[in-house]
């Protein structure tokens, strides 16, 4: 009963939300109908935009590295972290996909999930339930229970979301004021600059890209977009269609803190950190990228707007997918990272997370291929 | 391997599992046979009451193969095969009244497809695909009519698979002259093929509108982009996941009216069980 009280607030709140952000700007729609173009270009040439990534990325003073799995990818952050740190993460589900906070904390480091819906992911142990709200599936008085029960906050189930809120922020600033590394995502990364861009609300990926001194950036390869324009455009469709327009904060990050305030002579690091990492993951990308049906889906720009129409999801919430994606988007990445075609048979193609995609992905016709593919598996 | 199963199925019987293709035919009377417009039901709207009790054995389908010939002997309830047959007379009738002559090709009608398709049994969708299309042209079909969503986006996909040169028309296109018989007000249930991937949403809410039919909507449950699905086509996937939508989508129609109003055999298979009052369009207009 709990997810379906959870799942008819959310929708209620966010679903005309979108309807009204996309009337009072409409140009929106038009930075949609780029984006998704722009994308194209740089999904059907993959490979070639990834090397110009990494490059732009050293040309900062960053570090960039290409990874092609999990397994790449742990190894990797892991020596970047070493052991015994203090590590705050901005929300990240390629994190997840690759199971990085698991294995940081495996490593004996102190990880803190920094996004209130990832932070209440962390608490309760549970797979997160929609690619943008992950705690969707939790009601303020779970979580009110659970910050009790976990942490010890003096709160109850009267306690007001912004009382909720208030004492989670109190605990996580002593983690940002003491962290090693600051570890985030990406909404797209400039191929030109080799800028990652991260929007938000919260401030919890400005702290934790700006605070510590080491920042890792891991992404998959589908966020690089041609031009850091590009890229602003991404990180503007993605919180319009979210349903958080204008967004409290865009973040830019291009390279190490930086300063050219003696004789204009540029030095790093400034006051910012002295690293950055960014971390390019394939993971299955550049296999469906060649796929002219699956590429479609490399188009996502995770707004998480699909969920919130689609009959299925409303029933089974994050327990459809492999998480971190669950929805009609979940369907689809969960064949493409992790080539399970069992979500995507629960398809009823009502056709709802089409007509609402901001990338136009047709994703029925997605979930029908890989229903297809998968059945073909079963049969040889 | 359940597209192998509904391929043989389909050879053998002529639908996805065996019937006695006379409960198909059986609405028809007086219809020619012979004409170059057919009249096409997929006999959807005649076995729509079947589909839970055959979504149930899928499990066991493959044990239960040996057995399939017993299958001749099911027949729908009486009472829904009557609805059934009113239906398509109706509908019948309508076409007839706004002049549409048509044919029907009572038991050697072959089915479109549908389920090879939805379930992503995408060579062997193909492969069929190819056989109705070259029994309709042996039969000289220039244009199909059909009466149920999922017929009409199975035959409007042809052309994706093989090559194909039939006219494809919905009846809900081709009556223009209708008349509202219910004092009622309605809430529509939307095909979600209809609504999001046929095109022809506004195509019947017209008619609904012209025949007078009171109607109420609410943009987060009748909306294009918001009505939900019923369900009916995961129930070869996954029963309790059908039902489960099926009660979620009752329970919001009958917010706004006990009474609701679908366009698809399936939808009204799938939601009846959870509407007291559900009709088809087909019930409510002449």
């Amino acid at each position: 009963m709990s997810w379906e009280i959870a799942i008819e607030r959310a929708i209620n709140n966010n679903v005309p939300k979108v309807y009204k952000i996309l009337e009072e700007y409409p140009y929106i729609l038009d930075l949609a109908k780029r984006l998704r173009e722009v994308k194209m270009k740089v999904l059907s040439n993959l490979e070639e935009y990834i090397e110009q990534t990494l490059e732009a990325v050293k040309k900062t003073g960053g570090n960039a590295y290409f990874v092609r799995d999990a397994k790449e990818a742990r190894e990797l952050v892991g020596k970047i972290v070493g052991k015994g740190k203090i590590v705050v993460m901005g929300k990240s589900m390629v994190a997840y996909e690759l199971g990085i906070r698991k294995y940081l904390t495996s490593l004996g480091n102190e990880v803190w999930e920094t996004d209130l819906g990832e932070f209440l992911i962390q608490l309760s142990d549970e797979p997160p339930s929609h690619i943008l709200a992950p705690a969707i599936h939790l009601t303020k008085e779970r979580i009110a229970k659970l910050l009790k029960e976990k942490l010890g906050f003096d709160v109850s189930e009267n306690s007001t979301h912004e009382e909720l809120v208030q004492k989670v922020r109190e605990f996580l600033r002593n983690k940002f004021f003491s962290a090693n590394v600051g570890i985030t995502g990406a909404n797209a990364v400039a191929a030109d600059t080799g800028s990652v861009v991260l929007v938000e609300n919260e401030g919890n990926i400005r702290m934790s890209t700006v605070v510590p001194p080491v920042h890792i950036a891991i992404t998959g390869v589908d966020k690089i977009v041609p031009t850091l324009h590009d890229a602003i455009i991404e990180a503007l469709v993605q919180a319009a269609y979210g349903g958080l327009y204008p967004p409290t904060y865009i973040n830019i990050t291009s390279g190490p803190s930086t300063t050219a305030d003696i004789e204009m002579k540029r030095v790093s690091p400034a006051q910012g950190p002295k690293e950055f990492h960014l971390i390019l993951v394939d993971n299955g990308r550049i296999e469906a990228s060649k796929d002219e049906i699956l590429r479609e889906a490399l188009l996502c720009i995770r707004c998480g707007r699909c969920h919130l129409h689609c009959p299925v999801y409303r029933v089974l919430g994050g327990s459809w997918g492999d998480p971190p994606y669950s929805g009609p988007m979940g369907a689809m990445w969960s064949y493409i990272v992790y080539k399970d075609p069992k979500p995507a048979m629960y398809c009823t193609h009502s056709g709802n997370c089409k007509d609402v995609c901001p990338m136009k992905i047709d994703i029925p016709r997605v979930l029908e291929y890989i229903k297809y593919l998968g059945n073909k598996s079963a049969q040889s | 391997m359940l597209g192998k199963l509904i391929y043989e199925n389909l050879q053998k019987y002529g639908f996805p599992y065996p019937i006695d293709k006379r409960i198909c035919s059986g609405w028809a009377k007086g219809v020619p046979k012979n004409n170059s417009t057919i009249l096409y039901t997929s006999c959807m709207y005649q076995t729509a009451s079947l589909n839970d009790f055959y979504s149930k054995l899928i499990p066991y389908a493959e044990k239960l193969s040996p057995f399939f010939f017993l299958g001749k002997f099911i027949r729908p309830k009486k009472e829904e095969l009557d609805r059934a047959y009113s239906i398509l007379n109706k509908i019948a009738s309508l076409l007839k009244k706004n002049g549409i002559e048509f044919g029907y090709l009572y038991e050697e009608e072959p089915y479109s497809g549908a389920i090879l398709l939805e379930l992503g049994y995408l060579d062997e969708f193909k492969s069929y695909a190819k056989q109705v299309y070259e029994f309709f042209k042996s039969r000289g079909i220039k244009r199909i009519i059909t009466v149920d969503p999922h017929t009409h986006n199975a035959l409007k996909r042809y052309s994706e698979f093989i090559q194909f040169d039939i006219e494809v028309v919905s009846y809900l296109e081709l009556i223009k002259d209708v008349k509202g018989i219910t004092n009622e007000t309605f809430v529509i249930h939307d095909s979600c093929l209809y609504s999001r991937f046929l095109n022809l949403r506004d195509t019947y809410r017209s008619l609904i509108k012209k025949g007078g039919i009171k109607i109420v909507e609410d943009n987060m449950i009748t909306g294009k982009d918001t009505a939900y699905c019923c369900g009916s086509p995961v129930k070869a996937v996954n029963f309790e996941l059908s039902e489960k939508i099926a009660r979620a989508r009752a329970e919001q129609l009958m917010r706004l009216s006990k009474n609701v109003l679908v366009v698809c055999p399936m939808c009204y298979a799938n939601l009846s069980k959870y509407v007291g009052n559900i009709k088809d369009l087909a019930e409510v207009i002449e």
